[in-house]
């Protein structure tokens, strides 16, 4: 992110309550992650001392320190998608990306494919339980998830199977 | 009349009096309670009280029984300020079964410091029926309880801001941002000195300190221009020499405290036998 944008991003929070969550958010917004030169800036321009802020964008689940992938595609894995089977439709999506999940330091689960094109994620609840288990791609809300119905899903946003 | 615009009088505080396990004390009206039984030698197990920093009431082990308003309530000691006629009980049933829990807690926790176990067995307890958390590539060598002491002590009294929590959950860590070597980072070693388990680890190697325990931050060391020795980190000499008068500040520059101090005595004597050897 060039300095321009950061310095209107911030111009717009002169309050102190929720001032470095809320320009931290729009930059997460914008570049879809947070990017280490742009935290750095801001704790310059800021004078806040960047142990805080990296405290705050590992602290969130909805900061990335990562660039995600063209689409982000989030499972739900609260407890109603659960025990609807969010675990299979994970698994399923994993196959389907050729991506495994590994055991992460931060407890963050967020995966790329190798060509960038999907991010894949966990929630713990999107309140929408009643169409169980349920994913989101790009904002958009896909309930009743089966296996069988991901690459359906998926053919939207430019998926592909590769046979190999 | 508040407590500090008294102290500001200079006229002293409020003498009350409070009663501790059945035992009449006197004390500053507002003093903090844990700081009272420090005094009176009467043991109440803390780990996150650090008399430089505000309260925090972190680690929860100085739990006591209090009497107010004639009911009993549970309340931290390091974050409750005496009262006249205040009665406490440090060691009934309740708090008891409540400290134990902890002291299981932390063992879990921390399972390879030295400090809690020997505290927890001064109180009974030797084993933890919860999971140890053990972490060989932990920084903080399986010692950190995350009571936020040194994060506080680099923020709050040192201004440095070189370490934060990272992550949240069972994943939180103390660590400098990204995991490398921090820029802040003043080598002061207040955050070793406060760590109440012992957790944080520094080494002085010729010219430099290596704050092993962040990101083995590296930080060089002032050489004394009289004795040839490294006494302190330059970056917190330089902040300590900012504070000081431009005169006495010539005087102290350059030398550590021992060669500081022969070099005053000797000009003294030099001023008073006017010069003569």
């Amino acid at each position: 992110m060039d300095e321009k944008t950061l310095d209107i991003i911030i111009s717009r929070y002169e309050a102190p309550a929720g001032r470095l969550l809320g320009i931290m958010g729009e930059i997460q917004n914008q570049e879809g992650y947070i990017p280490r030169e742009t935290l750095e800036i801001l704790s310059v321009k800021l004078e806040v001392p960047l142990s805080q802020l990296y405290g705050l964008a590992t602290f969130y689940s909805f900061f990335s320190l990562k660039p995600v992938g063209d689409h982000v595609i989030t499972v739900c894995m609260g407890t109603a998608c659960h025990v609807k089977g969010a675990v299979k439709i994970l698994k399923a999506l994993e196959e389907m990306l050729g991506i495994k999940s590994e055991a992460s330091e931060d407890g963050k689960f967020s995966i790329t494919t190798e060509d960038k094109k999907f991010t894949l994620e966990i929630a713990r609840c999107f309140g929408a339980c009643s169409m169980a288990p349920v994913l989101r791609v790009d904002g958009n809300l896909y309930g009743y998830a089966t296996p069988e119905n991901l690459p359906g899903i998926l053919a939207e946003y430019g998926w592909e199977r590769h046979e190999n | 009349m508040t407590h500090e615009e008294v102290s500001s009088m200079g006229t002293a505080a409020k003498l009350v009096t409070v009663t501790i396990n059945g035992k009449k004390y006197g004390a500053d009206e507002d003093e903090i309670l844990l700081s009272v039984a420090v005094r009176e030698k009467i043991a109440i197990p803390h780990l996150c009280y650090e008399a430089s920093l505000d309260p925090y009431g972190a680690c929860r082990l100085c739990m006591v029984e209090v009497v107010r308003h004639g009911k009993r309530e549970m309340v931290t000691s390091c974050t409750t300020r005496v009262t006249d006629g205040l009665e406490v009980v440090t060691d009934g049933p309740e708090v008891v079964k409540h400290r134990s829990i902890l002291f299981e807690l932390y063992l879990a926790e921390a399972p390879k410091s030295e400090v809690i176990k020997a505290m927890a067995a001064r109180y009974g307890v030797t084993k933890t029926r919860f999971l140890k958390k053990i972490d060989t590539t932990d920084s903080l060598g399986n010692k950190c309880i995350l009571c936020g002491l040194c994060v506080r002590a680099c923020n709050e009294l040192m201004g440095a801001g070189a370490i934060g929590f990272v992550n949240r959950g069972p994943y939180t860590v103390v660590n400098t941002p990204y995991f490398e070597a921090s820029r802040d980072c003043l080598g002061c070693g207040a955050c070793v000195k406060v760590c109440p388990t012992n957790a944080v680890e520094m080494e002085d190697q010729k010219n430099e300190r290596i704050m092993k325990s962040w990101s083995n931050t590296r930080v060089p060391l002032a050489q004394c221009d009289c004795c040839g020795r490294y006494y302190a980190p330059k970056a917190l000499a330089a902040t300590i020499l900012a504070r000081v008068t431009p005169s006495l500040k010539e005087e102290i520059a350059r030398c550590c405290p021992e060669c500081r101090g022969k070099l005053i005595a000797k000009k003294e004597i030099l001023a008073k036998t006017g010069g003569a050897r």
